[in-house]
């Protein structure tokens, strides 16, 4: 008896002691639908592909001309099963420090070339201008109501260039407050527009992209189209001067027209803590309609770089100097977004 | 030393000092053999007559709560009267400090948007208004470099330590949850400390005695949703974005108090730059951001403290310490009394 009592004993101190807690909870029983169903599922997919690529084939023959375009439901297919794969990464992939997922960007870039090349029918020249290697500071003018031109700028680099790179932009804290899209605009590389991550993304030989107009470029009225507004302090000179980067001038046509901006209502704006609240010819009498942007026809030029590495780091406190790059610059990419316009036949052509 | 990270940093320092005094209000977790232990309140100055008389010459001050929700009057008590009066009792003429280790929290920086990806030491408290916790550890810290402008002769370091998820704190609580209630829209990077690598953060900056201050946290981030699934369990995005306090309030129904600190961190997050620390004292934590997730997840967490032990346990400590201390010595060493 004597012995029993102690082994309890031993056995409710076991239970007690904080040593022996696992804290991962084990897995749960899940409901497994039939043997036949699973494959059926995921056979599905290809049975239906199967059926279309017939019913594609069968549609040439007929009108003599391609009806259903296969490559482009293939593309939609492996989107939908990139995701799903990603999905099922769990917690075991890799973001870098400013919580950067490549892998899960790069998967979303069909979307965006799809956008690239078949909506907007982007055009970019002055490619060669945007080094293989090392760092850069491109700076473009900034326009639409949503930021759609540096969607268009990352994928105009990811797919035209010879060396496929990731463009970091940076983005206006304000948007980092945002629910979503904080969330997105961080696991895509985007980061806080702040010279302290500037410094570090170029120090790590990143493409980083900067607005220097910022919201008051994309909320300018649609009269005041491709009129560049100002670009502030020139914070983004003296932070390329100290790192070394040189700057590339980027002139972006097309962005302006995507959402025709003709009045912004600034009550809504203060209830709902945004720079503007903008009014459209579709937005928001359509409802989720009016955010479809309308389809432009774009221009993107990649101007030949400004070297700054010639200047010593010190340069960047002589302000006279900062804001003389900052207005070359500026006129750089006012006088491309001209010169893009007149080679632009029509607006939507 | 009723705190375990302090009661790691005496079982360390222990053995590498000649003489090791404690204070506490409280019993500390264990006794340790070489080292001596008052009752002593930090919000009381006894702090004064206990090093002057026992001519300490470094001081640890680690009475700093971080992790207590709700009690704001209570902990602005500990953090900053306490800090005043520990740092009154080693000012003056007379006082034989020469070393002062203060430790703080990177919840100093709190959590906005706006922030830089990664905060320097120099960023912090310079551009919005500071409240709660944030403000207390503010004023604590100004305290401490007035301190240590004054006294020229007392080499003072101020260490950050990031946040900690062993079991005990509310950030680890939170995340062991089955299903974690998350702020809807947002998914932070979030970067942690293990309980050692911050024992041996302040036990080197006392051998050390490094002069400044420092952030002290591991390298690499984890997403809040990677942080949730590495422990098992579900991200629920429920708690609304905007008036975060009806959040706070349906995680005390579901008992953990998330103090307005942490409920920025898990929106906004925070994540410190330690090049300073790497630079100056010459060493890194040893674990990654990640490795302290996976060893919360395996629940190895616990093997690094000793768990409490009953106040009979402790009593038997002292007891056979003073036995050994007769044997070697002769006699049992003065019995150190302060009122409290």
């Amino acid at each position: 008896m004597a012995e029993r009592a102690t082994s309890t004993d031993s056995k409710t101190l076991r239970r007690r002691s904080r040593k022996a807690r696992v804290v991962s909870p084990p897995p749960a029983p899940r409901l497994r639908l039939p043997k036949e169903i699973r494959r059926l599922q995921r056979q599905a997919p290809m049975y239906a592909l199967q059926g279309i690529s017939d019913l594609s084939t069968r549609l040439r023959d007929m009108t003599g001309r391609d009806v259903i375009d296969v490559n482009r439901l293939m593309a939609v297919m492996q989107f939908v099963y990139q995701q799903r794969e990603l999905a099922r990464r769990g917690p075991d992939y890799a973001v870098d420090d400013f919580g950067f997922d490549a892998e899960w960007t790069e998967s979303f870039l069909v979307l965006f070339k799809a956008l690239y090349r078949d909506y907007w029918r982007v055009e970019t020249t002055g490619i060669e201008n945007v080094p293989a290697t090392g760092r850069a500071l491109l700076v473009s003018n900034h326009a639409g109501v949503l930021p759609w031109d540096g969607t268009m700028i990352k994928t105009a680099i990811f797919a035209e260039h010879p060396n496929p790179r990731h463009v970091r932009a940076l983005v206006a804290s304000l948007f980092m407050g945002m629910p979503v899209l904080s969330w997105f605009l961080r696991r895509t590389g985007q980061t806080v527009g702040h010279p302290d991550d500037t410094r570090r993304l170029l120090e790590r030989d990143e493409l980083v992209l900067v607005f220097p107009e910022g919201v008051k470029g994309t909320g300018k009225p649609f009269k005041d189209r491709y009129r560049l507004r100002r670009f502030g302090r020139g914070g983004f000179v003296s932070t390329a001067i100290r790192a070394g980067a040189p700057i590339i001038p980027v002139s972006v046509v097309g962005s302006e027209e995507i959402y025709p901006m003709v009045a912004d209502a600034t009550p809504a704006a203060r209830l709902f803590g945004l720079p503007y609240f903008p009014i459209t010819p579709t937005w928001p009498w359509l409802g989720p309609l009016g955010m479809i942007p309308l389809p432009s026809k774009w221009r993107i030029q990649f101007h030949p770089p400004v070297h700054t590495e010639s200047h010593s780091p010190e340069s960047a406190n002589d302000q006279h100097l900062v804001m003389t790059i900052s207005d070359e610059v500026r006129d750089t990419i006012q006088k491309g977004i001209y010169d893009n316009l007149k080679l632009r036949r029509g607006v939507f052509v | 030393m009723s705190n375990p990270l302090a009661a790691e940093v005496a079982r360390r320092l222990a053995t590498q000092v000649p003489a090791l005094f404690g204070c506490d209000v409280a019993d500390p977790v264990s006794a340790i053999e070489e080292m001596d232990f008052v009752h002593a309140d930090t919000r009381q100055s006894v702090i004064g007559k206990l090093v002057r008389q026992l001519r300490i010459d470094t001081v640890v001050h680690m009475a700093v709560t971080v992790d207590s929700a709700g009690e704001d009057r209570a902990a602005h008590e500990t953090n900053v009267i306490g800090t005043m009066n520990v740092l009154a009792g080693c000012a003056g003429p007379s006082s034989p400090v020469r070393r002062l280790v203060v430790k703080s929290s990177q919840a100093v920086y709190g959590a906005a948007p706006g922030d830089p990806s990664f905060v320097a030491e120099d960023a912090a408290g310079s551009d919005r208004p500071a409240y709660g916790l944030k403000r207390d550890l503010l004023e604590m810290e100004q305290l401490t470099q007035e301190f240590s402008l004054r006294t020229s002769g007392c080499r003072v370091s101020v260490l950050r330590l990031g946040y900690r998820v062993s079991e005990g704190t509310t950030l680890g609580r939170y995340l062991s949850l089955p299903i974690v209630p998350t702020f809807a829209g947002f998914d932070p990077r979030l970067q942690l400390l293990h309980e050692d690598d911050a024992a041996e953060a302040v036990v080197r900056g006392v051998i050390q005695g490094h002069e400044g201050v420092f952030n002290v946290a591991a390298d690499g981030i984890v997403l809040l949703s990677q942080a949730i699934a590495i422990m098992g369990g579900k991200a629920l995005p429920i708690l609304p974005p905007y008036g975060r306090w009806l959040g706070r309030l349906a995680l005390r129904a579901a008992g953990i108090d998330l103090p307005e600190h942490l409920a920025d961190v898990l929106t906004f997050g925070s994540v410190a730059d330690c090049s300073r620390l790497a630079a100056i004292f010459g060493w890194k934590p040893a674990y990654t951001t990640r490795a302290v997730m996976d060893s919360l997840a395996r629940g190895k967490d616990v093997e690094v403290i000793e768990a409490p032990s009953p106040p009979q346990e402790y009593e038997l400590q002292v007891y056979l310490q003073r036995r050994r201390r007769l044997a070697r010595n002769g006699h049992p060493g003065a019995a150190l009394t302060v009122q409290k």
